[in-house]
């Protein structure tokens, strides 16, 4: 304890102005960070994903697959940085049992339970079903019975049968969309409804969260798109790569104007919070909102995107263009989850100073933590690949790792 | 191996599978809800209201101001009529269950002497409301007992009004080490009755001309006798052209009053 104080001792120097004395110490850390960054991921590839389905955009067929196992990974991971910030992990599944209805954090359970079972797994199990029942005919041993067991038992791969399995999928993507929205938006709801904050207090921050989601997912999507087929030693279907470059771009263009939007309209608001605000945005969050999330994140990528886009390269170059795009987005996305999350508790309720965040290194809300969190999704989409393999050229033959 | 068809009507097969994995999940679920939801749970509120006489069942630390005033009824007495009427005798004593009624011999609750306890709520902090009394530590009177001049159960002071180093404890010290050590503070400052009790809308006067000065320290002013309460014998007064000396700057723009031998 005597350390900890120490360490806040070290802030004093990074306090500008005055702030009342709890505000000294950021009660929300990275984690908090990294929750609304991976649940954007999921809403924004499960978008993705029902573009193919719904909207029947064929050239993005390779990529169904993968972005709902990608969403999935990411689902999973979602909760955990929040579980990891909390001191009694274990009493969170409390709110299954007595759910309190006027509280949004509590609700955001059921929420993200109704995504998880009704749409994700079960969409996936539809779309998987009969993969699963024939890599189960196929196989022997413990093999076999995992994949019996995966696919419930059912052995029907009857043209009827798969021809309602497509069915179900279909009818879920299109319960799904409106619950990614809801997933993603909801996220933003609960800090676009704190009041008190005037940083997060905007009826435009849950949309501003889903386009953004829509644009992180998207560029998720296209670099594990990109590094799955240089893996599998295949070339990028380009045709598919441009849609997804047409998509983001479009998205970005959306988001960038929404955020834009909400920033015009503080500044013309000019409530009694501008000051402070303005404040921070040009001293303490001037690396990680102006030249990280506006800049490096944002206006950079739309020039690249279109740029790549709507000229005639070759295509390898249009390709190198466009995932350099997706990664300088995931930094900007990561940014401006950072920049909302930790740049509102930066400035004191007394409108009157700042504080600083001091990220640890080590503990339970540390660097190495967040890291891994941020690593552990592509572990578990590792594992899934490996058990449901994606690919369409894969599709009749058992997994090879399974087979091992 | 043989196929097991579930179909029931023309719901097929894998829908009524993965209808028993979801309806056995609402089943365990309801299951759990009956299991662990406390038996309490709702009666009062969003809590188990059993937990109630749980939390009234917990050792008692504290006795409350009416306990101690069964034996102390002078010191409640006075505390009633001052300033800390509001305060619980165990806010500054600490938890004394133990004392005031299993047995008053065992323990005795501690007394702060020190100016730790008192600073707690009357150090200076922007934030506390301005009508409250709040002192600079190193201001005022410094390394002195809270205690050696109020009685903390009735903590106004006897002394009506109390002396300009109450407050400008920093401008007295300096002061008294210096030339002008002798002269009192009033005679420089005329000062509104009001500002000690409202110091920041009443604020004390400043000479606002170089004659002020001048009546010391002008050329021909006299160097014996009694002037402004201060014997002048043997004093070595620093004497000026009051006309002509520093331009047309007050005096205290470039000499510091409080201690003028500065530079």
């Amino acid at each position: 304890m005597q350390a900890h104080f120490a360490e806040l001792g070290a802030l004093i120097n990074q306090i500008s102005g005055f702030i009342y004395p709890n505000e000294i110490e950021l009660q929300w850390s990275i984690l908090i960070v990294i929750y609304p960054y991976l649940t954007g991921l999921v809403a924004g590839a499960f978008i993705l994903a029902s573009l193919e389905k719904v909207f029947n955009v064929k050239e993005l067929q390779p990529t169904y697959r993968l972005a709902l196992l990608c969403a999935l990974s990411f689902l999973i991971v979602a909760p955990m940085p929040l579980q990891a910030h909390l001191g009694h992990p274990e009493r969170s599944l409390e709110m299954f049992l007595t759910p309190n209805g006027n509280s949004a954090m509590a609700m955001f359970g059921f929420v993200y339970m109704w995504y998880l079972m009704l749409v994700l797994l079960l969409e996936i199990w539809f779309d998987f079903r009969a993969d699963m029942v024939r890599w189960s005919q196929e196989a022997r041993g413990i093999k076999r019975f995992f994949y019996s067991a995966l696919a419930l038992g059912s052995k029907d791969i009857s043209e009827e049968a798969v021809a309602f399995d497509h069915k179900a999928v279909y009818t879920i993507t299109l319960i799904g969309i409106p619950s990614a929205f809801i997933l993603h938006g909801y996220v933003g709801f609960i800090f676009g409804s704190i009041k008190a904050n005037p940083w997060w207090s905007s009826v435009l921050i849950p949309i501003v969260f889903l386009f953004s989601a829509i644009v992180s997912g998207i560029a998720m999507i296209l670099l594990i798109y990109y590094v799955s087929s240089l893996v599998r030693g295949q070339q990028p279907k380009m045709p598919c790569m441009d849609k997804l470059a047409s998509f983001l771009l479009y998205a970005l263009i959306l988001d960038f104007s929404l955020e834009s939007l909400d920033f015009i309209h503080r500044l013309y608001e000019s409530e009694e919070s501008i000051h402070i605000l303005s404040e921070l945005i040009v001293s303490k969050l001037f690396l990680s909102l102006t030249i990280v999330q506006i800049l490096l994140g944002t206006i950079l990528p739309l020039l690249l995107l279109a740029f790549g886009r709507y000229s005639r390269l070759p295509a390898e170059l249009k390709r190198i263009i466009y995932v350099l795009s997706a990664m300088l987005i995931q930094v900007g996305i990561f940014s401006t989850r950072w920049n909302v999350v930790i740049g509102g508790q930066l400035f004191s309720k007394s409108l009157r100073g700042l504080t600083a965040y001091k990220l640890e290194i080590g503990g339970q809300e540390g660097l190495i933590t967040a890291i891994g969190f941020l690593i552990l999704p592509f572990l578990i989409f590792l594992l899934l690949i490996k058990i449901l393999p994606p690919w369409e050229d894969e599709k009749e033959t058992v997994p090879a790792a399974i087979e091992a | 191996m043989k196929k097991l068809n579930l179909s029931i009507g023309k719901v097929p097969d894998q829908a009524v599978r993965i209808g028993a994995v979801f309806l056995i999940g609402i089943g365990s679920m309801v299951v759990l809800r009956q299991r662990f939801i406390p038996e309490s749970f709702g009666e009062l509120g969003h809590y188990r209201a059993n937990a109630i006489p749980v939390v009234a069942g917990a050792p008692l630390h504290y006795a409350g101001w009416q306990t101690c005033g069964a034996c102390h009824q002078d010191e409640l007495d006075k505390k009633l009529e001052g300033f800390h009427r509001t305060l619980s005798c165990e806010t500054c004593h600490g938890p004394a269950y133990e004392h005031a009624v299993v047995d008053p011999t065992a323990t005795t609750p501690t007394v702060p002497r020190g100016r730790e306890t008192c600073l707690t709520c009357h150090g200076y902090l922007p934030s506390r409301p301005t009508g409250f009394p709040q002192i600079i530590e190193l201001q005022h009177n410094p390394m002195e007992p809270c205690i050696k001049c109020h009685n903390p159960h009735n903590p106004a002071t006897e002394e009506e009004t109390p002396a300009c180093s109450g407050c400008h404890g920093q401008i007295a010290r300096t002061k008294a080490i210096s030339h002008h050590s002798l002269l009192a503070c009033e005679t420089c400052h005329v000062t509104p009755a009001e500002h000690k009790e409202n110091p920041r809308q009443y604020l004390p006067k400043k000479p606002t001309n170089r004659e002020f000065c001048g009546q010391c320290h002008g050329e021909g002013t006299p160097t014996s006798g009694t002037l402004l309460g201060v014997d002048l014998s043997a004093r070595d007064i620093p004497k000026v052209d009051v006309e002509t000396h520093g331009n047309t700057y007050l005096c205290w723009q470039c000499h510091y009053p409080h201690f003028p031998e500065g530079k």
